[in-house]
């Protein structure tokens, strides 16, 4: 079976566990309990028609301490997530990526502007989803909350994975 | 300190306690490849099942996949491999054979923890009251916009201002020592001072930022000049808020103090939105003088620059004062420091 290491990355409190959670557990849940280190998660899924096991790191936020891009060796892809509520979270995203990028080199991602539910607190401009898509990355707005397209975004990713 | 200069005995003490803490366990591992050659240590820490010698790495333990074979010595600092347990790893390549070394953290980890929980969700229920604030600044936008109080066309207007911005300073290590209650209740008494003394003289809340404010005059209707109505402002936020300190620091309290910034030229001003999430903007040159004056202004200080002093008529109490302004460069500007 095919298995892929996958990084979820991004600033504190940014919904990482909670989109990892709805993903692999169908759940969700309001409180915020942050993450120390690294959580790994598994889910099967079908991509291109193969089987893939896709190994989730859910990552602490880079916010108390930097993330180690010791943590990234061996991964195939990356999640980058933002909240959709808080603009300085891209440029946290912006800025996790490009240490990464030094020091792995460039590895497929998608960016998961999340926390789509609140919509009278959205906060993020079209030209700021512009500039992550100029990066090449596809971006997709999800919540972890309602579940809208957390399953489907990971799911691309896979697809992206698989055919490179 | 050179680890030969201690005495043996007290090595051996320390290395026995902090061996026991840490309950190391350690693959030895065939170089340049997955193979464990030997187990040693407290694996049932780490592990459901024993991994044997002639298994690979990957094989006992699934999550270290692709990281093999060794090129390098690295660190897994917190990895949660068994639930509610974390676990640093260190891989150490050496000339022989590599090596896989497992120590429990969980305790040292579950107390940062705390301090991390703390300092996370300060950030949301910052970000969370400053968005409230700026949903109440857009609906006011919005009423004035109705009452005919704010008349631009969409294409913008260009008109003189005076803008302030106001900052609470030292927020941000206050922040990471205290409880999310106190902060906000803290963040609540000091916004009230700034907001006040600007809307009590003719000053627009343009939006929240963080801990502070920052505000036009000269937009809103006005029996005053509108740089005499952002002065006024600054210094009854200042007056405001060494009264608060006072009353603060006879409840016991911790104090905070604010440093503002005023500029004044010409700016475009705009609405943007519609409906209930009506934004004001306000763009000009000196909007960014007036923030960086802010930030170079001390606990207690109104730093402006000379367009504003000029239309102040130049005010006796104002000391001149050469700045080195981020992006901007050496500015000449002038200052007023309250005397708390
Ligand atoms: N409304 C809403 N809240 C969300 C969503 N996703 C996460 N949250 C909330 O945001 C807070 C933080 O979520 P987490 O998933 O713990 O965030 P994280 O990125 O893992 O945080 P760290 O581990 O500290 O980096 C929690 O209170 C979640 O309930 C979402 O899609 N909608
Ligand atoms: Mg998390």
């Amino acid at each position: 079976m095919i298995q892929k290491k996958i990084c979820i990355l991004g600033a504190a409190g940014v919904g990482k566990t909670s989109l990892t959670a709805r993903f692999v557990f169908s759940k969700f849940s309001d409180k915020y309990l942050s993450t120390m280190g690294v959580k790994i998660d598994r889910k099967q899924v079908e991509a291109s028609g193969q089987v893939v096991n896709m190994m989730l790191w859910d990552i602490h936020g880079e916010e108390y301490k930097k993330i180690p891009t010791s943590y990234l060796r061996g991964a195939s892809g990356i999640v980058t997530v933002i909240d959709g509520t808080r603009p300085n979270t891209v440029n946290v995203a912006h800025k996790i990526l490009q240490r990464v990028n030094e020091e792995l080199g460039t590895l497929p991602n998608i960016f998961l502007i999340n926390k789509s539910d609140l919509e009278d607190d959205w906060n993020i401009s079209d030209a700021m989803i512009q500039t992550l898509r100029d990066s090449g990355a596809p971006v997709y707005l999800t919540s972890a909350k309602s579940g809208d397209n957390v399953e489907s975004s990971f799911l691309q990713l896979a697809e992206m994975l698989l055919n490179p | 300190m050179n680890v030969q200069q201690v005495p043996d005995i007290i090595f051996s003490t320390i290395a026995k306690n902090s061996f026991q803490a840490l309950a190391p366990a350690w693959f030895e591992i065939k170089t340049n490849s997955e193979e464990i050659l030997n187990v040693g240590g407290e694996w049932q820490h780490y592990f459901l099942e024993q991994p044997v010698a002639g298994q690979d790495v990957s094989q006992a333990c699934e999550m270290l996949i692709g990281m093999l074979p060794m090129t390098e010595n690295f660190e897994l600092p917190q990895m949660q491999l068994l639930e509610h347990c974390y676990t640093d790893i260190f891989a150490i390549h050496d000339t022989n054979s590599d090596w896989l070394l497992f120590c429990d953290v969980t305790e040292k980890t579950n107390q940062l923890q705390t301090y991390q929980q703390t300092s996370n969700d300060l950030i949301l229920i910052k970000d969370r009251l400053s968005r409230t604030l700026n949903r109440y600044v857009g609906q006011e936008v919005s009423e004035r916009v109705n009452k005919g109080e704010l008349k631009f066309d969409a294409a913008g207007e260009r008109r003189e201002i005076s803008t302030l911005f106001v900052d609470i300073r030292g927020f941000t290590p206050f922040n990471e020592c205290n409880d999310a209650q106190v902060v906000m209740q803290t963040l609540n008494a000091y916004m009230n001072c700034m907001l006040d003394s600007i809307m009590g003289n003719a000053g627009m809340v343009d939006k929240i930022i963080g801990d502070g404010v920052m505000a036009v005059f000269g937009v809103l209707p006005s029996q005053n000049h509108y740089t005499h109505d952002a002065f006024s402002a600054a210094q009854q936020i200042q007056t405001a808020v060494a009264q608060l300190n006072e009353q603060r620091l006879q409840a016991g309290l911790d104090i905070l103090g604010v440093g503002v910034g005023i500029a004044t030229g010409e700016a475009v001003l705009g609405i943007l939105g519609t409906h209930e999430r009506r934004a004001f903007t306000a763009i000009g040159r000196h909007v960014n003088l007036a923030a960086r004056l802010e930030s170079n202004a001390r606990k207690g200080e109104i730093l402006m620059d000379e367009a504003t002093y000029i239309a102040l008529e130049k005010p006796h109490a104002l000391i001149a004062v050469t700045l080195a302004l981020k992006d901007i460069g050496e500015t000449q500007a002038y200052a007023l420091l309250s005397n708390s």
